[in-house]
């Protein structure tokens, strides 16, 4: 990166980006802190931020409150939504992006429609489609419904990050003697690496957050996920606040865990070197 | 980029490109023809969701069309999408140019930029909500010790909308960066060693070489958020159920109202499909467009 | 030849097995399903699910499954479940959930679990509340009665006597308004909406008259929405009340930035230690025509008619009509019941809040069928509209009334004509 294309010093840039973190993240921090305080004493303070700080919320939630039963199942949802869509979706975007044909092109259109119809129509046929196959309060009915939606943006971006990847790679590898879908795997698939990542990132977390579908087919405690256990604390008048937002901080930091084991895939791509030769 | 190779891969790639792509239309097939069908079945059909009444025709899309409700979700849909689109882009692009050649501990702020977003929607809009529902609210504290009087965020139309643009933006914008930086940072090295050689200026380099690089993947994103900010129920649900006085009542709102509110199954229906086809018609142009250039 | 025999062979084992089988299903135990809401805080289904074992220990051959239902989109919750044949035995639910079910044909009468425990046996207007084309569509059990609680140290701060009609009520308000503290605080959601029934039911209007033809735009009702807006247009009124929720007007009053507020008789149990005292319940007050009335809500427990065990689910629902109790004392839940049995308990005798809302509220609360009565399936629609709660943001915002009542008016006038 010697090319000099800007002038501001890397330390700067490290301070800029701090501030920038924290201004941005204010909503967040606050909700953190919020979390120290219980329902009665939000009730009751009048300053800004937290008076007294206790662990209440947190001890109470994970001892009184099925908790981590839902902590398990949105794990579940999500990890299984996104493996589902990430690989129909690798498969489809690959399709899409070397190959032309009138079937892809139809293909492509449904994607949109699929897209952009507003699923909350589709609830309840689905629900009514799903229910005598057993998938009410089955964690299967969220990951297909999750997967199903997840899956056009998935086709697309993985569509764009092989169409960054030059045709001369498998090309070459074709000429080795490889077939197409070893062509795939073994070649571009890795280099796709960043856009796989980013991809996967995605179909997780828009699992790991969805409250309406999940509220529609996940309707016991033993199945409910975070976002539909999280509103059981809503009552008919008044709010649980307090377990609510410690609830919410406490969801936050699986998905924070993991997203630090896997940011590192998304690394710059190495392609520089590799069309060259 | 397209037709190049594809006498190659012409035979064989028919089949491989069914294969390839079996598993997502079986998910198709299976969970999305099915609610469609009957989807557009309730539209043209009167009732409620437990006694759906006989076939009406078109009359819920005439009614519909004639409903200035219609017209002012409408108008909020169209500019929560604009305002969305430019805002996330600006941001999240504005962020990844930053991030993109490497600063130390780039692994954390990428992690730590993802927060608006890995927020529960529920508790990101309630935080928000307590920033600026009152006086005594955290930005009217700061608007007062600069010496100005409280707003009421909440209580009037306009600065509503503001604010239900603002915490969709403050949520969506890290799914932008993200994106973005890993174009950016796919770019091939070798494009920008060669304009530098050219004499260009960091400034030509960013016109020249990176926005072309990132078109493609741009103009995909910009296209999903604005389905995504169209068919987004949460963050204005969440806020102020569509309120005050149905400022940010955007159209799925309006659907949901219909379906659960009133009812009245056919109109939420048409609502939705009516949606549908006025986002196909924008996809569809948009598209063209990209194609043309 | 040997075909037909293999095949009668087949067909008596399965007639043997099948026999079997019933006999079998017969001697099980029964399984309900009993979907409950969230009527309070992590301590009610607690309490709710230890009555529930309790049951279950008592009965072996049935066994209750109890569900906590959230209240967020708790109508399509039911709706997608009754829509989809997978409706629960019995449920609790909003207060027209039942009677709106029963127009659907989704709902049983409880008239036999009625005459079994005695129509006296109830409060005074609750079965009325429930009764719908001769039928009881659902069993009542808890009242929530609607009113004014008022801030003792604020008042006194100011000098100010405990209103006892509208216009001192008015000058209370404005005489306490100001430097952040506002005399009535309220919310723009259904809670806000319960700021114009109490007003108009006060005042002898409503939102129907007595014949159920739509009365926001009758003289009574009119009057109701002119005092709250005169209230707003003095500045007493908190300008965040139209974004605020109730928890939100709640909070505002703990903190003793508002002097009124309309909200249940035990909000001071809500309330820390050192504020409770200072809370106390306003006495009704009577309007320009020298009415005095309120609003309540009448919470009641519904049998689905999906369920496949009738018999045991009506006996379910008595006992636990009956058994009821720890839902408040361990429960804490803020309504009072229903059943004037439990209500003579010294839990709630011991309670001065409850007292006085049962001695002198019950007998002049109104449900929103007020001024007509009874209930019908319409109410549900009415109950959480989005037309209402519009309504009630517009007045809080200042807009005049002639621009905002008619669009209410005539959405009320829609609902009724279906």
């Amino acid at each position: 990166m010697k090319f000099g294309q800007s002038s501001i010093p890397r330390l700067w840039l490290t301070a800029l980006l701090a501030v920038i973190v924290l201004v941005i993240n204010f909503p967040v921090i606050f909700m953190a802190l919020n979390s120290f305080q219980t329902t009665q004493q939000m009730l009751t303070s009048r300053s800004v931020f937290p008076e007294h700080y206790s662990l209440a919320n947190y001890i109470f939630l994970i001892s009184n409150t099925p908790y981590l039963t839902y902590l398990k199942n949105s794990m579940i949802t999500s990890f299984g939504a996104a493996l589902l869509s990430v690989f129909a979706g690798l498969l489809a975007g690959y399709a899409l992006s070397r190959f032309s044909n009138i079937f892809l092109g139809i293909y492509s259109n449904l994607l949109f429609a699929i897209q952009m119809f507003p699923i909350i129509l589709a609830l309840i046929p689905l629900f009514i489609l799903f229910r005598p196959l057993g998938l009410i309060n089955n964690p299967l009915s969220v990951i297909i419904v999750y997967s199903l939606i997840n899956l056009p943006f998935i086709t697309w971006m993985s569509r764009s990050y092989f169409d960054t990847i030059p045709r001369e790679l498998e090309e070459a590898a074709l000429i080795d003697g490889c077939s197409p879908i070893r062509a795939f795997m073994q070649v571009i698939l890795p280099l796709a690496g960043p856009g796989v990542a980013a991809v996967s990132i995605f179909a997780f977390l828009f699992s790991y957050n969805e409250f309406f579908i999940a509220n529609v087919f996940l309707r016991t405690q033993n199945s409910m996920t975070l976002p539909v256990g999280i509103q059981l604390f809503i009552q008919q008048f008044s709010t649980d606040w307090g377990s609510l937002v410690a609830a919410a901080t406490l969801a936050m930091v699986p998905t924070l865990v993991l997203f630090l084991l896997v940011q590192k895939f998304i690394a710059h791509g190495a392609l520089a070197g590799s069309v060259k030769g | 980029m397209k037709g190049f190779g594809t006498t190659v891969f012409a035979k064989p790639g028919f089949t491989t490109a069914v294969i390839l792509l079996s598993p997502s239309l079986l998910l198709v097939a299976a969970v999305i023809a099915y609610p469609m069908a009957l989807g557009l079945k309730y539209s043209l059909s009167s009732g409620s969701l437990l006694r759906p009444g006989g076939f009406i025709g078109l009359a819920n899309y005439i009614k519909l069309l004639q409903s200035p409700g219609f017209y002012n979700s409408l108008q909020f849909s169209v500019g929560f999408a604009i305002a969305n689109i430019a805002g996330c882009y600006t941001l999240g692009l504005g962020i990844a140019l930053l991030m993109q050649k490497g600063v130390p501990g780039q692994g954390v702020f990428r992690v730590l930029f993802l927060l608006p977003w890995i927020v529960p929607s529920l508790v990101a809009v309630v935080s928000w909500r307590w920033l600026v529902g009152d006086e005594a609210a955290f930005v009217n504290r700061i608007i007062k010790a600069f010496g100005g009087s409280p707003i009421f965020f909440l209580s009037t139309s306009g600065w509503a909308v503001l604010i239900v643009i603002l915490i969709k933006i403050w949520r969506s914008f890290p799914f932008m960066m993200l994106s973005l930086l890993a174009s950016l940072q796919s770019i091939d090295r070798t494009l920008y060693e060669a304009a530098a050689i050219d004499g260009a200026t960091p400034r030509q380099m960013f016109r020249y070489v990176t926005l072309p690089q990132i078109r493609n993947i741009s103009i995909v994103l910009c296209l999903m958020m604005m389905i995504w900010s169209v068919n987004d129920f949460d963050t204005p649900w969440l806020l102020a159920k569509g309120g005050p006085a149905n400022a940010t009542q955007n159209l799925v709102i309006l659907a949901y109202r219909y379906t659960f509110d009133r009812n009245d199954v056919g109109m939420g229906a048409a609502t939705s499909f009516v949606t549908l086809f006025g986002l196909m018609v924008l996809v569809f142009f948009l598209l063209r467009l990209q194609r043309r250039k | 030849m040997s075909n037909l025999r293999a095949y009668f062979v087949k067909l008596t084992l399965a007639g043997v097995i099948f026999g079997e089988s019933v006999a079998a299903a017969n001697a099980a135990p029964v399984t309900l399903n009993f979907w409950d809401m969230q009527w309070g805080v992590s301590e009610y289904a607690v309490a709710a699910q230890k009555l529930v074992d309790r049951y279950n220990q008592e009965h072996p051959n049935v066994h209750v499954v109890y569900r906590s239902v959230p209240w967020a989109n708790w109508f399509s919750t039911f709706t997608t479940a009754v829509a989809s044949g997978s409706a629960p035995d019995i449920s609790t639910g909003a207060g027209f959930q039942a009677v709106y079910f029963f127009s659907q044909d989704a709902v049983v009468p409880v008239d036999d679990v009625v005459k079994e425990i005695g129509e006296d046996a109830f409060v005074p207007g609750a079965l009325e509340a429930c009764r719908y084309q001769g039928h009881y569509v659902g069993l009542p059990w808890a009242v929530d009665i609607r009113l004014f609680l008022y801030r003792k140290d604020i008042l006194e701060a100011k000098g100010q006597k405990v209103p006892t009609t509208w216009d001192e009520f008015r000058a209370v308000c404005k005489a306490v308004s100001g430097n952040g503290v506002y005399g009535y605080v309220s919310s723009g959601d259904s809670s806000g909406v319960h700021t114009l029934f109490v007003t108009a039911i006060n005042n002898g209007g409503g939102l129907f008259t007595k014949d159920g033809k739509p009365a926001l735009t009758s003289d009574r009702t009119m009057e109701a929405l002119h005092f709250l807006a005169d209230l707003a247009k003095d500045g007493s009124v908190n300008p965040a009340s139209v974004g605020y929720q109730n928890f939100d007007a709640v909070a505002s009053f703990f903190q003793g930035k508002a002097a009124f507020l309309i909200e249940g008789s035990n909000l001071p149990a809500q309330a820390p230690a050192d504020v409770r005292e200072k809370i106390g319940i306003l006495p009704p007050m009577k309007s320009p025509h020298g009415d005095i009335g309120t609003n309540e809500w009448i919470n009641n427990i519904m049998v689905y008619k999906q369920t496949t065990h009738p018999k045991e689910t009506f006996a379910f629902l008595k006992w636990w009509a009956e058994n009821e109790k720890p839902l408040w004392t361990e429960g804490n839940f803020a309504s009072f019941p229903a059943r004037k049995a439990i209500l003579q308990d010294a839990y709630f005798q011991n309670n001065p809040n409850y007292k006085y809302a049962i001695e002198v509220f019950a007998p002049i609360a109104k449900t929103i069928a007020a001024q007509k009565g009874g209930t019908f399936p319409e109410l549900n629609e009415v109950d959480g509209d989005a037309a209402f709660s519009t309504l009630i943001q517009q007045l809080w915002q200042g807009k005049p009334l002639s621009q905002i009542v008619p669009p209410a008016q005539a959405r009320l006038e829609e609902i009724m004509s279906h």
